[in-house]
């Protein structure tokens, strides 16, 4: 009975065939994580904000409450 | 304006701001990418003790190393020359405003019409009024009609300024001798701070820009109240 040959060649090359698998995986995986929690998400807050924006009511409440000073409040 | 802690951009005010901010994400995503990658590249290869002395070439992973950063590349500039000519597009401007820079406040001139000039200088901290911004408020503040094309014509009396106005997405340089053309469209009402983004003496931090976009007929009010106390 004799004992088997341990692998004795090849280990980095082993290692690095591995991690890389896994590398890509994580970056890609990073990539596409942060277009949905961040890239999207803004597209759509963007979008969203201005569907329903009316710059005339939106307006009104700002001169209303004193931040511009070519148009003061209607009391004034 | 900016807030304390901010970390990222101000939001966009115009078009083209919301354009750069996609774009910006679009490229730190694969920054990101990147950066992910190479960290655990560099923590696999520093956390372990395998070596390998008789690695001469490989044909193979030199044609994928420089295969992929190009197509990184290509990925990042079609976006980006995209909005490049974008902001360049001649988009028939409403209203022609120039700016000013001197030593140290800005002048605005309206004279599409009427000759219609004014300074613009940083209210002093001492002199704030309660709920203005320290270093950011000016006596004057330049007024824009909003959802109109506006032309900025950007120039310098004295040395080098520069007009920024980040929540519009506008950054041009004060040159003297030099007119300078940069566009923006107001997307809704308010008012968008900016500050002289360009080494001009002891005073650049405090000649700051204020626009305040309100609707055309509220435009028109101002500068014909403008024009009477001239």
């Amino acid at each position: 009975m004799s004992l088997q040959k341990p692998l004795m060649r090849g280990l980095l090359a082993k290692r690095l065939r591995f991690h890389l698998s896994i590398a890509f995986s994580i970056s890609i995986a990073a990539a596409i994580a942060f277009k949905y929690t961040v890239t999207e998400p803004r597209k759509q807050a963007y979008a969203d904000f201005y569907k329903q924006y009316d710059a005339v009511k939106e307006f009104k409440a700002m001169r209303e409450a004193g931040i511009f000073e070519s148009v003061r409040p209607s009391g004034e | 304006m900016a807030h304390p802690t901010q970390l990222g951009f101000q939001d966009a005010a115009s078009p083209v701001m919301e354009e750069l901010l996609h774009f910006h994400d679009h490229a730190l995503m694969i920054v990101f990418m990147i950066s992910t990658l190479v960290l655990y590249i560099i923590v696999a290869m520093v956390t372990t003790k395998l070596t390998n002395k008789y690695i001469l070439d490989s044909q193979e992973i030199e044609i994928i190393w420089t295969v992929l950063p190009a197509l990184i590349l290509i990925l990042i500039a079609l976006p980006s020359l995209r909005i490049l000519y974008l902001m360049d597009e001649i988009n028939d401007p409403h209203l022609t405003i120039k700016a000013i820079g001197h030593q140290w406040y800005w002048s605005y001139e309206y004279t599409d019409y009427e000759e219609l000039g004014f300074d613009s200088y940083m209210v002093p901290t001492q002199d704030l009024a309660s709920g203005q911004f320290r270093l950011l408020d000016t006596d004057h503040r330049m007024v824009v009609p909003i959802e109109s094309p506006i032309r900025m014509l950007i120039s310098a009396e004295d040395v080098l300024h520069s007009w920024a106005v980040p929540s519009l997405g506008v950054k041009m340089d004060a040159v003297p001798g030099r007119l300078n053309q940069a566009a923006f469209i107001a997307s809704r009402p308010g008012v968008f701070y900016g500050q002289c983004s360009e080494i001009c003496g002891a005073n650049q931090s405090f000649m700051p820009i204020v626009v305040e976009a309100v609707p055309l007929e509220h435009f028109e009010k101002w500068s014909s109240l403008m024009l009477e106390d001239a």
